[in-house]
């Protein structure tokens, strides 16, 4: 169970810096659609990872 | 089940961003200008033309009588090759002064292609300017529809040159 959580830590870290490293590299370039439906789709990311964190029990 | 759901979810907004940063912000075709007067070297990259529109156009400060190199790269990240016009024109209080270039161009699917050409500050002077006056003019690079601007500052000199003496017979 620890192992586990220990990987999910990883997993989301390496989410956090891919994301933020795409984000600083190609965000400048996105049209404005892009931009909202990128801010839709982060704060869906981390609602839904909210809610499974939620079931797991945290 | 449900808790499952949420982690697939999860998953799917996280490659839904990718996709968009992958399609939207790096998919397309971007140029870059790449500016040498003396020995210094100014870069403006694709970004900058978002800027321009806010802030104005960039520019670049040459001094009396030297010339400013240009380079302009257009990379094309699209899965098809790209072909434009590329005119370049010099413009002073909205008249044009020269033209300097135009030719087609045409790049290969995820590749750079590139133009260069040089500007001869002294050659686009007025003749009646002296040497410790400042001046201005435009370069725009059309791409198709696309129009790029950059002002080129000519730096006065503090000391204008002083005409050298006839060598004696």
């Amino acid at each position: 169970m620890k192992l586990e959580f220990i990987l999910f830590g990883f997993g989301i870290l390496f989410s956090l810096a891919g994301v933020g490293y795409l984000a600083a590299e190609y965000v400048k370039y996105l049209s404005e659609g892009g931009k909202l439906v990128s801010l839709l789709l982060t704060v869906g990311m981390f609602g839904f990872l909210g809610k499974y964190f939620e079931g797991l029990g945290w | 089940m449900r808790r499952n759901l949420f982690l697939y979810l999860t998953l799917a907004c996280f490659f839904g961003l990718i996709a968009i940063f992958i399609v939207d912000g790096y998919m397309g075709i971007y140029d870059t200008i790449y500016m040498t007067a003396g020995e210094r070297e100014q870069k403006i990259e694709p970004d900058s033309w978002l800027q321009q529109e806010k802030f104005g156009a960039r520019g670049i400060g040459v001094n009396w009588g030297e010339k400013v190199f240009f380079r302009y790269e257009v990379d094309n990240r699209q899965f098809s090759s790209y072909t434009a016009d590329i005119e370049v024109s010099v413009w002073h209080s909205q008249e044009k002064v020269r033209d300097l270039l135009s030719q087609p161009i045409s790049i290969a699917a995820f590749v750079k292609g590139q133009l260069e050409w040089e500007i001869d500050a002294a050659e686009l002077l007025p003749s009646d300017i002296s040497p410790e006056r400042s001046y201005e003019f435009t370069v725009i690079i059309k791409r198709g529809e696309i129009e790029r601007k950059i002002i080129v500052y000519i730096i006065p000199s503090a000391y204008p040159p002083k005409p050298v003496p006839a060598p004696p017979r």
